[in-house]
């Protein structure tokens, strides 16, 4: 029974600590993998702190975090402190409880609420960004005020009334009494109000992502746009540094509480009798502890952000809203394309501008922040489909070619797509096309070529199909030779048949997003389809033993992510600038090599440095030779699809995975 | 002796309870005085009155003759020492002694000698850096009344500042308290529901019940001389019966005539009879005024306590002589012995022995202490 109890309690901190200690093993692999660990480094707390985008969101998360614990625990304390001199017991009991509420609302509710009320709030008053870092501010105020009500009220309830009327009747005024009395009693409650406020708006994701406006990125939504490709190995320095921090005012928030421990006071006691001095008071000496040691946390993180990032104050801002990973940002040697650009305008314009560059992790979530008008943007990177879907709606403005003079190196191949026909609101930025992924050690070269591969039973168990049904029914429908726009359902209903097919025949071993990476990098899984910017990912990560391979099927997805310019943007020149800027020489290289995918422009794939820095194994899986791309492209690349037969697909999608 | 306090006609209810009902009192300087009556009397209230904790609803507080109603608290020349000390806890001993003066932003070198020698006067010495926190109780209350006393205040409130302590460090503080009074001959208003203590220390006695003043007088004047059946019950032990008065100097009661030194009520009034336990004689059954039979009989140490049932009416007896329990035995009072009072609404109230026991009245001893 007691051996049990003992294995039972190892088991719980194994649960609890294991994903904590992963954490901070793989901060220091040498390589990117997660599945192997090729030796101890600090390469990514090196590149951690070369990343200025990342950097930035972590000064803004701390800059936030201050504000929001501070504004919150005066709020509270005054709050508290109004609540508990009321008379009437029912009132008091009354705002008790509604002070409790927004502690048990869930977090989507209210940040989905406040988005709201802001956005209402701006159109009343006739604004025109409804969102701005006081509406995230605001929110976070809100969310923290009642758990530094609920730290501050007991202990005030826990006071001897009469000790704030003892101090105005030895002659403090009433204020006084508060402040030299009242205040120093509660100080130990304020002192965890305070701290959990900051740890709380440290790490809130769901509100902050429904109420940030432009300009202002935290941390938590920095991470979770991250997901383009995968979350780059400097977020696990990064992650294990917040979690130390965030241990280290635990830690402290904990001595200001500990006023019932008796170890401690008999230590302390013994410790006074040893020492023969009569020393400060105990109480008074912790709070004191707890105060400093907490604000020196708090101060050397913020200094060391502080002076890695550098503030900048300027009049004309430009706000770039891409994906994750989507852009050369100086990491691993790289070009910072966001700081070059603003160096570059300052010194061809002779003004300063300011670059707010922030993420979305898809289309969908661009859109809903875009559609809602609650913040505005002047340029977006969105994909093709969403494109088609965004003119539609006139949500993007057309552009003027004259201030984009580097459009005339654009291949020929990306005019009149589908998305934009008249190609009046886009300009291409990377373009991927999706192959199949191979081990070469497990599979039979003889077996590749088309998409039958991810049928074939000799390799059952060693197949990984997409997990959305969008992708995984393509795969179907290109092998099948079907048209993957079709609204033809008795089409889709074969792809579903072929698809059981597929997964009765046991070769999938499962259905991956993300996984693929670890799966395929591991040796795990043996065929993959995936976008061939990605395979370059897994390659450099493979593991000892695995040989991973590319090709492209003959009918295959295609997809272009291209610049636009929104309807909501506030400075339009300003925009088609930064658009040519990207397209000219150094950024367009230094993009095309961060990234991995192909790029669109001449610049690029014809320029000797980089067509040698890529290697020609690489160049030929980026850009084949596809004869007429857009013939390609408009036949075989994804489009919008009403929502009724999304409605349909899904369903079919539900039965695959049911069955 | 000249007044420093004057209360004048003054109520004062809360949430429509009536905790005062028409109060007026006169404080004199330099006198040890105490507010004494059950929980729930108003004493407290009083107290909060002069210390400017609370407004009267109507009525005047006169602090030397100015009418202080609407002064603050830190602006009254009246200090308190509260019932739990409410000493500050994140201050050290001198720093709370020190705090009244750093206030009025008296001199640093002043405020040195003078919290020394507050210290000094209330034995703690030595006791300068500790903290409050780990003083016992009775250190706390002394470091209380060294706080309330080093700013020189006219008057001193105290809150029933003993009621926390047990028998033995009371006794001792009560000493204490009264010869700090004297040393100093500031004023004290003292607060308490105890009666043995507000006898032994107090100048002047305020009897209060059910938010009015019963009585005001010195301790002999209220032990010797109950105005009503609630003083006589509330402040020692006392057998009240019904009498009436013949004539002066005899009255009638328990079937009996007796000479007693009283006079001046009408002829043949209905009045109240008090005689104190202590002054009843026993004699053989049939040589007494009175006969009765003992129902129990308790001992305390320095006496006997007897009930003994005449006609019906339980009387308490104190006698250092034994009798036993079912014993017939005759009774002799003393024309002295006996005072007369004029019926009250207390009137029949009190002063009947016949459901006495000690572990009662120590249960509902207990239980007003806890209360107030």
């Amino acid at each position: 029974m007691k051996k049990a109890s003992k294995i039972f309690t190892a088991l719980m901190f194994l649960f609890l600590f294991a994903p904590l200690v992963i954490l901070l093993v793989f901060s220091f692999n040498e390589a990117r993998s997660l599945s192997v660990f090729s030796g101890f480094s600090l390469k990514w707390y090196r590149e951690l702190f070369r990343d200025t985008e990342t950097l930035k969101a972590v000064r803004n998360t701390l800059v936030l975090a201050v504000c929001a614990a501070g504004v919150s625990t005066v709020m509270g304390t005054a709050a508290a402190v109004g609540i508990h001199r009321m008379r009437s017991k029912y009132l008091r009991s009354a705002l008790d409880m509604v002070t409790n509420i927004p502690m048990i609302n869930p977090d989507i509710i209210t940040g989905i609420s406040m988005m709201l009320m802001f956005v209402f709030a701006s159109r009343l008053l006739g604004l025109a960004n409804s969102l701005s870092f006081i509406t995230l501010l605001i929110a976070h105020i809100t969310f923290c005020l009642p758990y530094v009500i609920l730290q501050v009220l007991p202990k005030l309830r826990q006071m001897d009334a009469s000790l704030p009327e003892a101090a105005m009747d030895l002659g403090c005024t009433p204020w006084g009494a508060f402040w030299k009395v009242e205040l120093p009693e509660i100080m130990p409650a304020i002192v965890t109000g305070l701290i959990m406020a900051f740890t709380l708006s440290l790490d809130d994701f769901v509100i902050s992502y429904f109420t940030t406006g432009t300009g202002f990125q935290t941390l938590p939504i920095r991470i979770y746009n991250m997901t383009k490709k995968t979350v780059t190995p400097d977020m696990y320095a990064l992650a294990t540094i917040i979690f130390f921090v965030i241990l280290a005012l635990l830690l402290l928030s904990n001595l200001t509480d500990s006023e019932d421990s008796q170890k401690l006071r008999a230590a302390r006691r013994a410790k006074r009798a040893a020492s023969g001095r009569p020393p400060m008071d105990p109480r008074r000496r912790r709070i004191l502890y707890a105060c400093g040691g907490s604000l020196a946390v708090i101060a050397v993180v913020a200094a060391v952000v502080f002076a890695v990032t550098e503030t900048d104050n300027k009049p004309q801002v430009l706000n770039v809203y891409n994906w994750g990973e989507y852009i050369s940002d100086g990491s691993e040697g790289s070009m910072d394309v966001v700081k070059e650009f603003a160096a570059w305008y300052e010194e061809e314009y002779g003004r300063p501008v300011q670059v707010n560059y922030e993420t979305f992790a898809s289309n969908e979530d661009m859109y809903a922040k875009l559609s809602k008008n609650a913040i505005s943007y002047d340029v977006i990177i969105p994909s093709d489909y969403m494109i088609a879907r965004m003119i539609d709606e006139d949500m993007l403005l057309p552009l003027d070619f004259d201030n984009i003079p580097n459009y005339q190196y654009v291949d020929e191949d990306f005019r009149g797509l589908y998305y934009d026909p008249e190609d009046m609101y886009s300009v291409p930025y990377a373009y991927g096309i999706v192959g199949v992924i191979y081990n070469a050690n497990v599979v039979d070269e003889a077996d590749t070529g088309g998409w039958d591969l991810m049928w074939n039973e000799k390799y059952a168990g060693q197949v990984l199909q997409f997990n959305n049904s969008r992708d995984a029914f393509g795969t179907a429908m290109y092998r099948a030779g079907i048209d993957v726009n079709t609204t033809d359902r008795s089409q889709w209903d074969l792809a579903l048949e072929s698809l059981l097919e597929q997964r009765r025949s046991g070769v999938v071993r499962s259905y991956v997003m993300d996984e693929v990476y670890n799966m395929m990098e591991s040796g795990e899984g043996a065929i993959a389809a995936y976008y061939a910017g990605d395979y370059f990912t897994m390659l450099d990560a493979q593991a000892e033993g695995v040989d991973l391979r590319f090709y492209y099927p003959e009918r295959t997805n295609f997809y272009i992510d291209a610049m636009c310019i929104p309807s909501c943007c506030q400075n339009k020149e300003l925009a088609e600038i930064f658009i040519n800027y990207m397209l000219s020489k150094e950024p367009a290289i230094a993009n095309a090599e961060y990234t991995y995918y192909a790029s669109p422009n001449r610049l690029v794939y014809e320029d000797p440095d980089y067509i040698e820095e890529m290697g020609e194994e690489a160049m030929a899986i980026l850009y084949p030779d596809w004869g007429d791309f857009a013939e390609k492209y408009n036949t075989y690349a994804y489009r919008n699809l009403d929502n009724d037969l999304l409605d349909y697909i899904n369903s079919l999608w539900e039965t695959l995975k049911i069955n | 002796m000249d007044k420093i306090i004057e209360l004048k006609n003054i109520t004062k209810s809360f949430d429509g309870e009536v905790v005062l009902d028409n109060i007026s009192l006169d404080i004199y300087d330099n006198e040890f005085i105490t507010l004494l009556g059950p929980s729930g009397c108003g004493k407290t209230t009083t107290l909060r009155l002069i210390g400017g904790f609370e407004t009267p609803d109507s009525g005047d507080v006169l602090f030397m003759g100015q009418r202080i109603n609407d002064v603050p608290p830190h602006k009254r020349n009246v200090n308190t020492v509260f019932q739990r000390y409410a000493l500050f806890p994140h201050l050290n001993v001198f720093e709370n002694v020190a705090f009244p003066l750093r206030e009025r932003k008296v001199p640093r070198d002043e405020i040195e000698t003078r919290v020394e020698e507050m210290l000094a006067m209330v034995a703690l010495k030595g006791f300068e850096h500790r903290a409050v926190t780990s003083l016992s109780g009775g250190q706390q209350q002394r470091v209380a009344i060294a706080r309330a006393l080093v700013g020189k205040p006219r008057v001193l409130l105290l809150d029933e500042p003993l009621a926390a302590l047990d028998l033995k460090l009371r006794k001792d503080m009560q000493q204490e308290l009264k010869n700090i009074q004297k040393a100093t001959g500031i004023t004290f208003v003292f607060v308490t529901h105890d009666q043995e203590e507000a006898l032994s220390m107090s100048d002047t006695i305020v009897v209060m019940s059910e938010g009015r003043i019963q009585q005001i007088g010195s301790s002999q004047d209220v032990y010797n001389e109950p105005q009503n059946a609630f003083v006589a019950d509330f402040i020692g032990e006392s057998n009240i019966v019904d009498g009436v008065m013949l004539a002066d100097r005899s009255v009638s009661f328990s079937g009996h005539v007796f000479d007693c030194v009283d006079g001046g009520f009408g002829k043949n009034e209905p009045v109240d009879v008090v005689v104190r336990p202590e002054d009843v004689d026993i004699v053989p059954e049939g040589q007494g005024q009175l006969s009765g039979v003992v129902t129990s009989v308790t001992f305390m140490g320095v006496h006997y306590e007897v009930i003994v049932d005449i006609g019906g009416f339980k009387w308490m007896i104190q006698t250092t002589d034994f009798v036993g329990v079912d014993a017939h035995i005759g009774l002799v009072i003393e024309p002295d012995a006996i005072h007369i009072m004029k019926k009250s609404e207390y009137s029949g109230l009190y002063g009947d022995y016949a459901s006495f026991s000690n572990e009662f009245d120590e249960l509902s001893d207990a239980e007003s202490e806890g209360s107030e």
